[in-house]
């Protein structure tokens, strides 16, 4: 004998619409004639770096990097190392890995189409970028702040523990270097964002840029002379230095700076501002 | 409240929106109906000021999209319900518009509540959800800031039948509490059933345009008789013309009335006699979407 079985519908689980339709209630008042205020785009920005996984899985991800390095340089030579030293290690993977967080503030609404939705709440598509730059150099800011923080902990506690006679010796200089370092890198990532507002394009080209340098730097003599004024990752290296850069490297710095944000910044706002929302 | 200005946009050899003139009247729902790749989508993007145009203007509430006044709070705008971050959660979507508009946070859960979306599922990322649900949030995301004017790109794509009662039913109350409604379909019947005013464009150009009862009245008659050639000859010494059916049948321009007198004259039984149906709009459609079709296959 042989059973039928028939497999029980399953229930959706998707909700839907209610039986009727309601329309919604109207907002109290008159509808805004003001345009809407710079620091509500601001603050709208600061959010979206936040609220995906992607973005905060990136923040957690140089907060991890930080940790990782001032955890080796603590127990490294029984840490060892004056404070500035330790500031550097928090600073160059931060440096690194920041711009990224500029790269997807820009392409993001481009390569997940949010702009269809950005860019008709605030057709002045150039706001909405300036927000995002603004957004993304406070983020910037309060890494630092952050990682000059930990540095100093971790200084302290190998003095502490370790019994390290310390050095907290370091200037303002050095201080303000480190910090244009990170924020020049940033608004690199935000500069390739807008000119190519491709996520995967904008990352890869920033990530290839410096090794090319480097590649091509080494095969054709000229071009080594090149980068020493184009390079920006040779150029803001001396940043670290920054008291004893000389008149030349401030000029190379700034060549490199025109070159690969400034110009980048200054195409890609006018092309964000024609391209096409789709 | 929409005015559009012989607007044209072209790509390169291509004009994806030819030389098109419209209004869209408030306290009225608009059907801009035509098929896939008609231009419907390219002209309300131009609307929404995310397209350039090449030439002419699109203006809304008076003024170009680009320069109102926080717009969100104007125009209500869904052009493609799929454009969201796939990592955001839906309540976050409603919440980053709210911010920019401006409006109270409790709005994000009255229009949650409103498009029927579970707290649960509002939490969900966007990534997991159906079209369905993604047509419900960008509907939940244009009412956000109680515009005065809707453009919906196909929002009825991905609901149910049920939902898109429920999308006619909202459509309808808006429009009759004094709203701009405009939106697109590739589907007959849809936009027949919540439309007033009818623009139906193909190839980027506007082929028809006028309130429903214009375009769908003056179909003339259907008739269908034992002897239609006898029918048909009749009516020829009348002056009425009248064209064989497809299906069998004549289609006659003229009253039913006028119809069964003369063939009561001419002594021909009918079988049936009625009003034409939206013939007229349905075929010169039809026409449209096929030659769309062949297009397609060719290419």
């Amino acid at each position: 004998m042989s059973t039928t079985v028939t497999a029980p519908i399953s229930p959706t689980t998707e909700s839907a619409l209610p039986a009727t339709a309601k329309v919604p209630e109207r907002i109290p008042g008159e509808r805004p004639t003001a345009g809407i205020p710079f620091g509500r785009l601001l603050a709208v920005e600061l959010r979206k770096m936040v609220d995906t996984r992607a973005g905060r899985w990136l923040l957690i991800g140089i907060g991890a990097i930080i940790a990782i390095a001032l955890t080796i340089m603590f127990f490294n030579e029984s840490g060892h190392h004056r404070f500035e030293e330790y500031l550097q290690a928090t600073t160059m993977p931060m440096a690194i890995l920041l711009p990224v967080v500029g790269i997807l503030a820009v392409t993001a609404e481009w390569s997940q189409r949010t702009g269809l939705v950005t860019y008709t709440l605030e057709p002045r598509r150039s706001r909405v970028t300036w927000a995002k730059f603004l957004g993304a150099m406070l983020a910037g800011a309060a890494a630092m702040a952050l990682s000059i923080a930990l540095a100093a902990v971790v200084h302290q506690a190998a003095i502490t523990i370790q019994g390290y006679g310390g050095d907290w010796s370091i200037d303002g200089d050095t201080l303000l270097g480190a910090s244009l370092f990170v924020l020049l890198g940033i608004a690199q990532g935000l500069g390739f964002g807008m000119l190519l507002r491709n996520t995967p394009a904008a990352i890869v080209l920033y990530f290839v840029l410096p090794t090319a340098w480097a590649i091509l730097g080494d095969m054709v003599s000229w071009l080594d002379g090149a980068a020493s004024w184009l390079d920006l990752n040779r150029t803001m290296n001396a940043l670290f230095l920054v008291d004893s850069m000389s008149g030349e490297q401030w000029a190379q710095l700034g060549t490199s700076v025109a070159a690969w944000v400034a110009l980048p910044v200054a195409v890609g706002m006018w092309m964000l501002h024609r391209a096409e929302v789709k | 409240m929409i005015h559009v200005d012989r607007l044209t946009k072209r790509y390169g050899p291509f004009t994806a929106v030819d030389d098109i003139s419209f209004d869209v009247k408030p306290g009225q729902v608009t059907g801009f109906l035509g098929p896939n790749g008609a231009g419907k989508s390219t002209a309300m993007r131009i609307m929404a000021g995310l397209t350039p145009a090449t030439s002419g203007t699109a203006t809304v509430l008076g003024r170009a999209y680009g320069h109102l006044p926080n717009p969100g709070r104007h125009v209500g705008v869904l052009l493609d319900a799929s454009a969201q971050h796939a990592g955001r959660t839906g309540r976050e979507v409603l919440t980053l518009s709210a911010i920019m508009m401006g409006v109270d946070r409790r709005r994000v859960d009255e229009m949650i509540e409103l498009v029927g979306l579970t707290d649960k599922e509002a939490a969900r990322r966007v990534r997991n959800y159906s079209l369905g649900m993604r047509q419900r949030l960008g509907i939940a995301n244009a009412l956000l800031g109680d515009p005065e004017v809707l453009i919906l790109d196909e929002p009825a794509n991905g609901l149910d039948p049920a939902g898109i009662r429920w999308m006619r039913d909202l459509l309808r109350g808006y429009a009759n509490r004094g709203g701009t409604v405009l939106l697109s379909s590739h589907l007959l019947n849809e936009i027949e059933r919540v439309a007033d005013e009818i623009i139906v464009i193909g190839h980027g150009r506007i082929v028809a345009q006028g309130t429903k009862d214009e375009l769908l009245s003056g179909a003339g008659t259907y008739v269908r008789s034992t002897d239609d050639q006898a029918l048909a000859s009749a009516l020829a010494l009348e002056d009425v013309s009248a064209s064989p059916a497809a299906t069998g049948g004549l289609h006659v321009d003229a009253e039913p009335m006028t119809v069964g007198q003369v063939a009561a004259a001419a002594g021909v039984v009918l079988v049936e006699l009625r009003a034409g149906d939206s013939r007229g709009l349905e075929e010169m459609f039809l026409e449209l979407t096929a030659a769309t079709a062949r297009e397609e296959v060719a290419a």
